[in-house]
């Protein structure tokens, strides 16, 4: 696996539409350093800019202002093509919607990161085949998305996130639209990838069951950063 | 792959609507090209092949004067083979069945009639021309037309059948429709009618020997018997003996010697008008481009609506591919083949659909579309040139498409 960066964002700030009158500033000056191997939860109510964090700390993103550092580099600044190769090696995306490709079966999305990269076919079916079994989804490894349950299409994305090893493990709501067994199913899983790879995970939500298997919790509050501990 | 395979699939109606619309834009350029490049060659080659490298012709309504004499000087020029005058005059034929009829006649000097034609039109005729007199000087005998007439005359074989009469016929030749002024021809022979080709061809129902036609027309003398020398033609075509037949530059000289002896009338070389054709080819064809292009133009804008089309309803998956690293280029190559794909369809079946168009007017068509149609030349270069460059121009509409696909922020593509 990729080895796991420290992210930290300094001083970020971030404005849609900025200069016009329907400017939102979605983030207001947020400084956070997740060490490697971190288990965070952030949680705030919904507008408060937790995804829009989540994005500048992917890489999906770019700040109006402030630093995304990994291992320190600004990475804010790179070319587009330089984050998306970050994006592909080094981050695992979970989104609340799943978004796996409708047209790909489960093994296709599994192994479509790993295809990016350019792994030989054998050594990359292996790899999604066994990652399957790993989130428990051997039977329905030839399935399509809309054949799937949202709780297995979720898994089948853990399954993706987790295709090229990476050290950063950002899940977006993973559980927003899963039931309660679902959630701890999903919870279960990433928390056992985490223990197992060492990867660090930063996990948003406003389930207060999710919040509470993090290590660390932030809060937010209007783009701001206004808790930070191990209390939830 | 995968995306390609699913696209092409699932945007069916637009796959099929990109299709026919680079298939109608490439069967224009097809259509025009094949067409306007067969008959432009036809009428190249029928130049090239017309038998003679020279022509002289009179301004306006006034004919060739003194035309034996001229053609005697011509004659006697170097490199000079052949010199042929020819008067085209309408006349009325009676009929040996008793009706009476006009009809084109052409006088020729026997000898140097088919010497100055190409071999097509030579074939048509028997050899030597049977009218007796093949210089058409005994008659003619210097200018006083006092020598034995002819009197033969050779006749088209469709109007010799229409009117039911064949060889040793004898048929009454006048400048009037009446019947006792007319002068008494026997048929001596018959010729073929060239396929039809296009453009004015000069079709004659009859051929008789020069001096004859004047003195029946009155392109003899000005007045009855006795006035001024006319001894008028129309044209005289000269050909060239040997390789001097090919060389521009003894054509010229032989131009400028035979205008120095004709100075009033036009002398003019088929090298230019095959070059002044072939200028008016280039220009037909730039046309021909120009209109192609518009059409082309036409259907890759079409092609990348409907691309565009495709990253707007991909905007989610595009959007979730970006998300996970996957390079821009990838989604650009997808987009590219797509485009390649629907191009080289396209294109396919405009050449096949242009070519069937063609081929069906040549069949079923009427008239000189028809003919035109069935000169056309389909030129392999031509249209994998005119194919290699739609497909290039596709990758033009591709990069747009692509372009709008990679533009933006992902996480207002994921929304
Ligand atoms: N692309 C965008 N354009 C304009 N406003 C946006 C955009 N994305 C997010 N916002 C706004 O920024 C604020 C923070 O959004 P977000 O980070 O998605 O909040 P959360 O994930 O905490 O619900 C919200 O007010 C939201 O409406
Ligand atoms: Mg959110």
């Amino acid at each position: 696996m990729s080895p796991v960066p420290e992210i930290a964002v300094r001083a970020v700030s971030k404005s849609y539409s900025a200069g016009r009158p329907e400017e939102v500033r979605a983030l207001r000056g947020v400084s956070v350093v997740l060490p490697p191997g971190d288990v965070v939860s952030v949680e705030g109510p919904s507008g408060c800019g937790k995804t829009t964090l989540l994005n500048l700390l992917g890489l999906l993103d770019v700040p109006s202002q402030g630093q995304v550092l990994w291992d320190g580099r600004n990475v804010a600044v790179r070319s587009e093509r330089e984050r998306a190769r970050l994006r592909l090696t080094g981050v695992g995306f979970i989104f609340q919607r799943f978004y796996l490709l409708p047209t790909m079966t489960a093994r296709e999305n599994v192994e479509l990161p790993m295809r990016a990269l350019g792994r030989p076919a054998g050594e990359r079916r292996a790899r999604a085949d066994r990652l399957l079994a790993d989130v428990g989804l051997s039977p329905r490894a030839e399935a399509f998305p809309h054949e799937l349950s949202g709780g297995e299409e979720q898994r089948v994305a853990v399954a993706r996130a987790l295709a090229n090893a990476p050290g950063l493990l950002l899940a977006d709501e993973p559980t927003g639209e899963l039931d309660r067994a679902n959630t701890d199913q999903i919870l279960d899983l990433l928390l056992r990838v985490q223990a197992e790879s060492g990867s660090t995970l930063l996990l948003v939500t406003h389930n207060p069951r999710v919040a509470a298997r993090a290590r660390r919790h932030l809060r937010m509050e209007d783009g701001r950063i206004v808790g930070d501990g191990p209390e939830a | 792959m995968t995306a390609s395979r699913w696209s092409l699939r699932h945007h069916r109606l637009q796959a099929i609507l990109a299709v026919a619309s680079i298939g109608t834009a490439v069967a224009l350029p097809v259509v025009l090209l094949s067409v306007g490049g067969g008959v432009s060659q036809h009428e190249l080659a029928q130049l090239e092949n017309s038998g003679y490298q020279l022509s002289i012709s009179a301004g306006g309504l006034h004919g060739i004067s003194g035309a034996h004499a001229l053609v005697a000087q011509i004659d006697a020029l170097p490199h000079v083979a052949s010199a042929s005058a020819v008067l085209s005059v309408a006349v009325d034929l009676f009929l040996p069945t008793g009706g009476v009829t006009p009809a084109l006649a052409e006088g020729v000097m026997p000898g140097a009639f088919l010497a100055t034609q190409g071999p097509t039109t030579a074939g048509l005729f028997p050899h030597p021309l049977p009218l007796g007199d093949p210089s058409d000087l005994a008659h003619y005998a210097n200018g006083t037309y006092a020598g034995p007439p002819a009197l033969d005359v050779l006749v088209a074989s469709p109007f010799a059948q229409d009117f039911g009469f064949g060889v040793g016929a004898t048929l009454g030749l006048g400048a009037t429709t009446n019947r006792s002024a007319a002068t008494p021809f026997t048929v001596t022979g018959t010729f073929g009618v060239p396929a039809q080709t296009l453009g004015p061809a000069a079709v004659f129902a009859i051929v008789l020997p020069l001096s004859d036609l004047q003195q029946l027309t009155g392109y003899a003398r000005a007045g009855a018997g006795s006035g001024a020398l006319l001894d008028q033609a129309d044209t005289i075509e000269v050909a060239l003996a040997g390789s001097a037949a090919t060389s521009v530059a003894a054509i010229s000289q032989v131009q400028q010697e035979v205008q120095g002896l004709a100075p009033f009338y036009g002398v003019s070389a088929l090298t230019d008008q095959a070059s002044e054709l072939r200028a008016s080819i280039g220009v037909l064809n730039g046309f021909y481009l120009a209109l192609s292009s518009v059409s082309l133009t036409i259907g890759l804008l079409f092609l990348a609506l409907v691309l565009l089309r495709r990253v707007e309803a991909e905007r989610r998956t595009i959007g979730i591919r970006r998300a996970l690293g996957l390079p821009g280029r990838q989604i650009a190559l997808g987009l590219a083949r797509d485009g390649l794909v629907l191009a080289a369809a396209g294109g396919a079946a405009g050449t096949v659909g242009g070519i069937a168009v063609v081929t069906g007017l040549a069949r079923f068509g009427s008239g000189s579309v028809a003919t035109a149609a069935g000169l056309a030349l389909f030129d392999p270069l031509t249209l994998g040139l005119l194919l290699a460059g739609v497909l290039l121009l596709s990758l033009g509409a591709s990069a747009v498409a692509a372009r709008s696909a990679l533009r933006g922020s992902i996480p207002e593509a994921l929304r």
